[in-house]
């Protein structure tokens, strides 16, 4: 029965790769009229399977008072593979947005 | 105070990652609340002279960024004083009482330097205005925009520096309004937005397109033409080559005919896979212009084509197996590019603003150009492709096309211009296939020039030869506006001092 038992290995080997390629995709939630200050972005782990959070810097941008314009959740392949080692204790993400420049109504010269 | 400062020193990468600020102290220049935009231009330029001053005082370089979307890197200078501009975008109405007796006011816009494309469409649309011409996406300052040419593919149009009707632009010595000879604003108003007259043509032509060396531009006059509908067809066809005689003779009407609608088109873009450019299928994009009705049925960006570079997803793919190249990109263009509206789909309409995206970062790009006589294309586009791919070159190819545009300084001085545009995925590989493009012209005598602001390594040598006389009337206007040396090199950088704009 040797053949299963490498068989479901080989299965999930295959699922877990599948995973590693699939979350490397980028999630991108945009508004429609965008007017966007430069990119920022930070990381935040889930530890212990969501139990815990910890971003190593603040949602907090200097220039956000317009809002947002986009923002882009993705995993490199480096946090992909701290994933996968850790069994998903420590699971990495990247969160990118980009702040509005603000709209103001047209004036008079 | 609409000049501030943003966090500690530290890096700034550009758009497309191509280049980084070290140890950047970043500002930020802001648009306040004031009634009038003379006013409110006033307290601006005022804060960047005085902060002009304090850069020199602390032996600084300064540049001013745009939307930083440059792959040049005109918009990088490390260990200088950055100001960026994109919240500095308030638009204004210019009223019969601001202009000079027999000027036309109906057309015309004061706009803040850091407003990005997209608001000025927006804003002059409100109007029942439009840009007669842009580039391909619209998410660049104008004055960022124009500071290095950028163009479209509007068949009878240049850059969109053209709009540009006069310009504030503030040096250590003074804050400048320039104007052509024949002068716009009336002089209260320019005294009231508190400038200092310059009315003069070849500084007009020096600042229409600065290569952002000769100042911190603070606002701009554009002029507009009426609102215009825009019907686009977009489609994938196998191109005849002959008919690159055609398009090199501008007979747009029979390559439009032939592929699309049997019109006269506004615009015309050909994006070929240049491994076997006419035996692939070919994305052809063609734009009729049409009077502006209000009941046109109101389509997305994406119904109307906007947004041509997905191929930037493929780059790995493409880096990794060099070998399937050709097929890789045909399946790109074929996924990214065959959404636009064909000939026999219900028509869609929209604007000109409409049909352009503020582009979003996917992958890394390289983007390059050369501009040639449009009359040269028939005889060297295949020698072209031919030798980008054969070494290593993965992009597609873009041919544009547009008339001489203004600007002492700008790439499009032919009187009538044909592009051409290798943008796609990132490699090294490409890039010096690039370079071999630019060897075979020169080859070839063919005379052309390149983009400011793409990846086309320019060089002082080259750019003196490109523009010849055209650039020695453009430093000499810089050195009217500049005339101290010091102050030349505080908008230095090591691009602009090499390319010889600086020094
Ligand atoms: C997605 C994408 C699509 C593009 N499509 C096209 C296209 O279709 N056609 C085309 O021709 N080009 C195209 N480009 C190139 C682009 O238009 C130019 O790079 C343009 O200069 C970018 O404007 P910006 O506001 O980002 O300026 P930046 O890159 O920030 O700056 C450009 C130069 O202008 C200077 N500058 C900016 N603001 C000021 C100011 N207020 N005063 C003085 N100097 C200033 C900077 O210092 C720098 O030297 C494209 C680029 C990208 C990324």
């Amino acid at each position: 029965m040797d053949w299963v038992g490498w068989g479901l290995a080989a299965l999930g080997f295959a699922l877990l790769f599948g995973q590693y390629l699939a979350a490397q995709a980028d999630t991108f939630v945009s508004i429609a009229n965008p007017r966007p200050l430069d990119e920022e972005s930070m990381t935040v782990t889930m530890r212990w399977w969501g139990l815990a959070a910890e971003s190593h810097q603040p949602f907090v941008t200097p220039e956000s008072d317009h809002g947002l314009c986009d923002v882009r959740v993705y995993i490199t392949r480096k946090q992909v593979l701290t994933a996968i080692a850790t069994f998903g204790a420590v699971r990495p993400v990247t969160v990118a947005w980009r702040a509005h420049a603000g709209i103001l109504p047209l004036g008079d010269a | 105070m609409p000049l501030v400062r943003l966090g500690e020193p530290g890096p700034w990468t550009n758009y497309h990652g191509t280049g980084v600020c070290e140890d950047a102290t970043r500002h930020a220049l802001r648009s306040g609340y004031a009634t009038r935009g003379r006013d409110e231009l006033a307290a601006a330029a005022s804060d960047v002279r005085q902060w002009l001053a304090a850069a020199q005082a602390a032996g600084k370089r300064v540049r001013p960024l745009g939307a930083g979307w440059s792959p040049s890197n005109v918009n990088i200078c490390s260990g200088a004083w950055l100001l960026h501009t994109r919240r500095f975008n308030r638009c204004f109405r210019i009223a019969d009482s601001d202009v000079r007796p027999g000027v036309d006011s109906a057309g015309l816009l004061l706009i803040e330097a850091g407003a990005l494309v997209d608001e000025v469409s927006d804003k002059l649309e409100e109007q029942g205005r439009s840009l007669w011409t842009s580039g391909a996406g619209n998410g660049q300052t104008f004055a960022g925009a124009a500071a290095t040419g950028t163009h479209g593919s509007m068949v009878a149009r240049g850059g969109i520096q053209d709009h540009i009707r006069a310009v504030q632009i503030v040096t250590p010595s003074g804050i400048h309004w320039i104007e052509p000879a024949a002068g716009l604003m009336n002089d209260a108003f320019v005294a009231a937005t508190g400038s200092i007259a310059l009315r003069d043509d070849d500084l007009f032509a020096a600042v229409q397109l600065p290569v952002g060396a000769l100042g911190i531009v603070t606002a701009l006059v554009i002029d507009s033409v009426p609102k215009f509908l825009v019907r686009p067809i977009q489609n994938l066809r196998k191109v005849d080559c002959a008919t690159l005689d055609w398009l090199s003779a501008g007979n747009f009407r029979r390559f439009s005919a032939a592929y699309a609608l049997d019109r006269e088109p506004d615009f015309v873009q050909m994006i070929v896979n240049p491994f076997k450019p006419f035996k692939r299928p070919a994305m052809l994009r063609f734009l009729y212009r049409e009077e502006w009705r209000p009941d046109y049925p109101r389509a997305t960006p994406g119904q109307m084509g906007a947004g041509y570079d997905a191929l930037s997803l493929l780059g790995k793919l493409l880096d990794d197996y060099p070998w399937a190249r050709g097929a890789l990109l045909q399946f790109a263009m074929k996924q990214g590019y065959a959404a636009g509206p064909d000939v026999d789909d219900p028509p869609v309409y929209g604007t000109w603003g409409e049909g352009l995206d503020t582009h979003r970062p996917l992958a890394d790009l390289f983007n390059a150009s050369v501009t040639i006589d449009r009359g040269e294309l028939a005889r060297v586009f295949e020698l072209i492709c031919a030798v980008y791919t054969r070494h290593g070159g993965s992009t597609a190819v873009t041919i544009r096309f547009m008339e001489r545009a203004e600007g002492l300084l700008a790439p499009a001085r032919f009187e009538h211009n044909a592009v051409i545009d290798f943008d796609g995925p990132r490699s090294q590989r490409t890039a010096d296939a690039y370079a071999r493009v630019v060897e075979l012209l020169d080859r070839e005598g063919v005379a052309f020039t390149r983009h400011w602001a793409k990846s086309c390594s320019l060089d002082a040598a080259r750019i003196a030869g490109d523009y010849g006389d055209d650039l020695t009337r453009w430093r000499a206007a810089r050195d009217r506006l500049l005339p101290d040396p010091a102050h030349r090199a505080l908008f230095g950088s090591p691009v602009l001092d090499g390319l010889g704009l600086t020094v």
